[in-house]
C-alpha cells in the first residue's frame, strides 16, 4: 500500500519559527528567529484579529502561509484541522467559570469552545463552503491529520489543506499538557502531477514509532515539548534540507513513513 | 450496530420506545445544574466501574461508551471483525464534542488554592477530545487508524465518510465507527447562555417549539466493504461548510442543502429515490425553519421526514450516529417515526413533516447532521441489493 502525494505549499507558526524562511534558516544551521513576527492574517480584520481565539491565530498563521505558497485561494481546498487539545485557553475559561459562576458563562466563548472553532472560523474567514473538518489524536494528532488527509487524496482528486496545531495550556491544565511553546504547521497536499510541487513524496504504513534523521537541537527540543511539532521532520524533508525517510508514528494505530518519490 | 440513549440502552429498548412513542426526556436532574429544562440522560452511567487497567480512561463519556459497547453483541461483532481482517487493518473513527470535559469541570470545582488538579484528576487520557476514540480502540483491541472527528453536532455523521475513505484508500480494511457525547455543565449552561434551550421537552417542527433539549448517547456501527450481513449500504455522503457564523445556520440553509445535494450526487440518486429523511430537527425556532427550507431547495417534492430528538434530546457529538441508527432501523423495519410532541406544524413544512408514524418499505434514507462552525453532513443509506 502506497499513497503518492505532491506538496504544493507549507507554513509554520511557533515562537522563533514565525514562517517557512525561519525554518529553512534553522535547518541551514542558524538559530531561532526571535525578532520576526508571524505574518499578519489577511483573512481576519484588525478587529477580528484582536478578538480571535488563540487556536484561530495559531492555525491561521500557518494555514495562510501554506495557501500563499501554493498560490491557492484559501477558500478552495478541503481543509483538515488536527489538534490534540484544541483551544486550551477557552477550556480554562469554561471550566473556571462553570466552577465559580456558571450563569455568567459567555455565549461567545461557549460556541468558540468547540474543537472545530478554528476550522469553523477558517470557513467563515476564507469563504470556504466545501468540507472543513476537525480531527484529534491527542499526542498523535500529526498522524491522525495525515491519515485523514491522505485517505481523502487517495479517495478522489482533491487538494487538501492540512493544519496541525497545539497551544500551551494555562492554569492547572499545565500539569496534563506541559508544552512550553505553541506550535502550528500547515501543508497543501494533492495527487501527483497536478501542479508545480515543492516536494514529491510517497507514504506507506509503517510500524508505529517516530523515526527521522537527526535535526538541529532546537527543533528536536520542540518535538519533545509539543506533540504537534512531531510534524517537523516531515517539514524538513519537504524543504529538501533533511534527507528521508521520515516516519510519524502513533501509539495505537499505524505510523506513516514518507520517502521522496523517484522522479 | 448499537445505540444507547435516553430512550433506551440497546436496540431492542430503543425499538420499543420508538413503537410506544415514549420519550426518554426527563425534568433536569443533572447533578450541579439548576436549570429549568428537560434532558435526555442515560440511566446507570454513574454505576459503571472500570477494571484497574482502564482506570486512566474513567470519565462519564467513556462510561457511556462502555454501556454502548455492551449491547447488541457489539464487542463480539468487533472481535469477529478483528479476526477476519487482523487488528492492524481495523480502523476506529469516533465522533464526539464533549469528550471528557465533564471530568475537567469537576477537577476545576475541586481545585485547591494551589492551582493544581487533585491527583485523582491527573488523567491525561481523559482531558483530551481524543479520549473516547482511544478508549474504544483500546477496549476492542483495534490497531488500525484511530481518529477522533470533532466538528460539534456533525461529528459522528462524518465518521462514516472518514471510514469509507480509509477503507477505499487501502489504509484499513474495515472500521468501527461511532459517537459518544455525555451531559456536562459546559453544554447545559453553554446552550442556555445562547438561549437555545427549551424549558419543556423539545418539540421539533412544531409551531410552539421553543428550543432544544440536551441529551447524551453512545452508538457504534461496523463499516466493511463486503460484510457477511448488512443492515444497509452507505450509498453517499455530503460534507459542506456554511462560511457564515459559528452558532447560527446560513439563513437560506445553503450549506445544509449542499450537503444533501452532495450525498445524492455521490449516491447517484435522484431526490425522488429517498424514501424518508431523518432531520437534524433540534427544535430551535431558526434551525428547523432553515432545515425545512434547505430540504425543499433540494427536494421539489420532499419525502416524509421527521426529527427523532424528542426521544433522545440533542445528543450533539453523538447525534450523527444516533440518527444513522434511527435511519437504518427505518430502512430495515419499514417503520418511519413521526416526531414526538409535534401537534401543529408550520404551514411551510406541513406537507412533508410526519404527524403520524408511517409503515412503508423504503429503499433509501437520508440523515442530516448540522453543527456549530457551520459544519454540515448528510448521509444516505440504501437497502442492500436495492
Amino acid at each position: 500500500m502506497k499513497i503518492d502525494i505532491d506538496v504544493l505549499g507549507a507554513g509554520i507558526c511557533a515562537p522563533g519559527l514565525p514562517d517557512w524562511e525561519a525554518l529553512l534558516d534553522i535547518l541551514a544551521g542558524k538559530g531561532l528567529n526571535e525578532d520576526r513576527k508571524p505574518p499578519r492574517s489577511a483573512l481576519l480584520s484588525p478587529r477580528e484579529r484582536r478578538r480571535a481565539p488563540a487556536a484561530v491565530k495559531l492555525s491561521f498563521a500557518a494555514a495562510e502561509q501554506a495557501c500563499a505558497m501554493a498560490e491557492l485561494a484559501p477558500a478552495d481546498p478541503v481543509a483538515v484541522f488536527s489538534s490534540g487539545m484544541g483551544d486550551l485557553q477557552i477550556t480554562d475559561y469554561m471550566c473556571r467559570t462553570l466552577a465559580e459562576q456558571p450563569d455568567l458563562l459567555s455565549p461567545t466563548r461557549f460556541h468558540n469552545s468547540v474543537h472545530n472553532a478554528a476550522s469553523g472560523y477558517w470557513s467563515i474567514g476564507s469563504g470556504a463552503t466545501g468540507d472543513v473538518t476537525a480531527v484529534s489524536g491527542w499526542k498523535d494528532s500529526a498522524a491522525a491529520g495525515l491519515l485523514e488527509a491522505l485517505s481523502r487524496i487517495q479517495y478522489e482528486p482533491t487538494t487538501i489543506l492540512l493544519v496541525i496545531y497545539d497551544d500551551v495550556a494555562c492554569g492547572p491544565m499545565r500539569d496534563l499538557w506541559p508544552a512550553e511553546y505553541p506550535f502550528g504547521a500547515a501543508l497543501v497536499l494533492a495527487r501527483p502531477g497536478q501542479r508545480s510541487a515543492m516536494a514529491r513524496l510517497e507514504a506507506r504504513i509503517d510500524g508505529g514509532e517516530d523515526h527521522h534523521p537527526e535535526m538541529p537541537e532546537v527543533l528536536e527540543a520542540r518535538i519533545m515539548d509539543n506533540p504537534a511539532a512531531r510534524i517537523l521532520p516531515l517539514l524538513g524533508q519537504i524543504s529538501g534540507r533533511l534527507p528521508g525517510p521520515v516516519t510519524i508514528g502513533s501509539e495505537q494505530g499505524p505510523g506513516l513513513q514518507f520517502r521522496e518519490r523517484e522522479k | 450496530m448499537t445505540l444507547s440513549c435516553a430512550a433506551g440502552r440497546g436496540l431492542s429498548a430503543v425499538r420499543q420506545a420508538l413503537s410506544e412513542r415514549r420519550s426518554g426526556l426527563r425534568a433536569n436532574d443533572f447533578p450541579g445544574c439548576e436549570l429549568d429544562t428537560w434532558i435526555g440522560r442515560v440511566d446507570g452511567v454513574e454505576d459503571i466501574r472500570f477494571d484497574p487497567g482502564l482506570a486512566e480512561y474513567d470519565c462519564r463519556n467513556n462510561r457511556l461508551a462502555m454501556i454502548g459497547l455492551e449491547h447488541d453483541d457489539f464487542t463480539t461483532a468487533a472481535a469477529e471483525l478483528v479476526k477476519r481482517h487482523g487488528r492492524e487493518r481495523v480502523a476506529c473513527v469516533i465522533g464526539t464534542s464533549t469528550a471528557g470535559i465533564g471530568t475537567t469541570e469537576a477537577a476545576y470545582r475541586d481545585l485547591g488554592e494551589a492551582e493544581h488538579f487533585d491527583p485523582a484528576y491527573l488523567l491525561p487520557r481523559v482531558h483530551t477530545p481524543h479520549t473516547s476514540a482511544a478508549f474504544v480502540a483500546r477496549v476492542l483491541g483495534l490497531g488500525g487508524p484511530v481518529i477522533t472527528i470533532s466538528t460539534a453536532c456533525s461529528s459522528s455523521a462524518k465518521v462514516f465518510a472518514t471510514a469509507a475513505r480509509l477503507i477505499d484508500s487501502g489504509l484499513a480494511d474495515a472500521a468501527v465507527v461511532g459517537g459518544v457525547d455525555s451531559l456536562c455543565l459546559s453544554v447545559l449552561y453553554g446552550f442556555h447562555s445562547l438561549e437555545l434551550v427549551s424549558d419543556q421537552p423539545c418539540r421539533p417542527f412544531d409551531r410552539a417549539r421553543r428550543g432544544l433539549s440536551l441529551g447524551e448517547a453512545a452508538g457504534f456501527a461496523i463499516v466493511e466493504k463486503s460484510p457477511r450481513q448488512s443492515l444497509g449500504r452507505l450509498m453517499g455522503w455530503g460534507e459542506s461548510s456554511d462560511a457564515h457564523h459559528m452558532a447560527s445556520p446560513h439563513p437560506e440553509g445553503a450549506g445544509a442543502g449542499a450537503a444533501m445535494a452532495g450525498a445524492l450526487e455521490r449516491a447517484g440518486l435522484q431526490p425522488g429515490a429517498i424514501g424518508y429523511i431523518n432531520c437534524h430537527g433540534t427544535a430551535t425556532p431558526l434551525n428547523d425553519r432553515v432545515e425545512a427550507m434547505a430540504i425543499r431547495s433540494i427536494f421539489p417534492d420532499p419525502p416524509p421526514a421527521a426529527s427523532t430528538k424528542g426521544w433522545t434530546g440533542h445528543t450533539l457529538g453523538a447525534a450523527g450516529i444516533a440518527e444513522a441508527v434511527f435511519s437504518l432501523l427505518a430502512l430495515n423495519d419499514g417503520e418511519l417515526p413521526a416526531g414526538l410532541n409535534l401537534e401543529a406544524p408550520e404551514s411551510e413544512w406541513a406537507d412533508f413533516i410526519l404527524l403520524e408514524p408511517l409503515q412503508r418499505r423504503i429503499d433509501a434514507v437520508l440523515s442530516n447532521s448540522f453543527g456549530f462552525g457551520g459544519s454540515n453532513c448528510a448521509l444516505i443509506f440504501g437497502r442492500e441489493g436495492a
